[in-house]
């Protein structure tokens, strides 16, 4: 009855129902009760007044929750750049010490003294002594 | 200026209210103001009377309403647009309403129901508006929500089995126990109305 009532009820099955309607007193009552119910629910839901200002209201409060949220994108932005920017920092210090760094000061030379000679090698033979006469 | 302005705003106007939901939909996900307005304009009344009959409380109707406009304004870029906006709005109230029956109170109270002869209208009419209340606050509310999106906003059974996530079969059984619900304490409340005068 419910299905029918709401126009929900399949054709064949609503045909039955129609004709057993014409026969039947109770359900008949039982029909104008679900449409009184019908009735009295609709009725009920006019008697309700929305106040002036609710669409101020909301549009106030979508308008705030809208600039928040664009706050809230500009620092998330932010953030990978900053940390972006360190990286790029970091690589090219490390990248200017190796490679441009300042030479390591010179080991200070005896004056006239010729310049130091590589020490000779553990296992090199020794120079033959000098013979000449002076 | 004023007067240029205005063949242009009632044009707009005049283009908005023609437009269907899904276009206002599409355009409030583009950001435009004036859609949203008009979905607004649409739709608050019956949001806020089914959050009314669910929680039997004007304020906390008109909260719910309001909140459940904000929600469709953060969530409308990511609408699929599967089921219609109405259907979307009242799940949306119908889930608020859920919520803060669940976190305040198992019974509905209706402090704010008006009692007889201190309302405007009708006294008859005023009587059976708050008789109607107080039998669908007396009602379980599985069966309330799906009796008022029936009754109050015309939804039909696949509407609200989308709008509820609910089988049809699950809708239509609990449609037909709400009415039976429903007259059962009408009868009972109304004799004891009766009995008390």
């Amino acid at each position: 009855m419910s299905s029918y009532l709401d126009g929900e009820l399949q054709a064949a099955r609503a045909a039955r129902l129609e004709a057993h309607l014409k026969t039947c007193p109770y359900c008949q009552a039982e029909l104008r009760a679900m449409r009184g119910i019908s009735a009295h629910i609709r009725a009920a839901s006019t008697e309700l007044q929305v106040s002036q200002d609710f669409d101020q209201r909301v549009l106030r409060t979508v308008g705030y929750l809208e600039v928040t949220g664009r706050i809230r994108k500009q620092r998330s932005f932010l953030r990978p750049l900053v940390l972006a920017a360190m990286t790029l920092l970091a690589l090219l210090g490390m990248i200017w010490y190796c490679l441009w760094r300042p030479p390591l000061l010179p080991v200070p030379v005896p004056h006239g003294a010729a310049a130091v000679a590589p020490a000779a090698p553990q296992n090199a033979p020794l120079p033959p002594p000098d013979t000449r006469r002076r | 200026m004023e007067e240029a302005i205005r063949p242009q705003a009632v044009a707009l106007d005049a283009r908005l209210a023609a437009a269907s939901d899904a276009e206002l939909v599409a355009a409030c996900a583009e950001g435009v103001q004036e859609a949203f307005r008009e979905l607004l304009r649409r739709y608050r009344k019956s949001a806020m009377m089914l959050a009314y009959q669910m929680l039997g409380n004007g304020e906390d109707a008109e909260d719910i309403a309001q909140e459940a406009f904000v929600r469709v304004f953060q969530a409308v870029p990511k609408f699929r647009g599967e089921s219609a906006f109405s259907t979307w709005l009242y799940r949306i109230v119908t889930n608020l309403c859920l919520g803060r029956m669940r976190r305040s109170h198992p019974t509905v109270a209706l402090e704010s129901v008006a009692e007889p002869g201190t309302a405007d209208g009708p006294a008859q009419q005023v009587a059976e508006g708050m008789l109607t209340r107080e039998v669908l606050a007396a009602m379980p509310p599985e069966l309330r929500v799906v009796l008022l999106l029936r009754e109050q906003e015309g939804l039909s059974y696949g509407e609200i089995s989308g709008a509820l996530h609910l089988p049809m079969g699950t809708v239509r059984s609990r449609l037909s126990k709400a009415r039976k619900r429903f007259r059962k304490v009408w009868n009972q409340l109304g004799e004891s109305r009766e009995k008390t005068k």
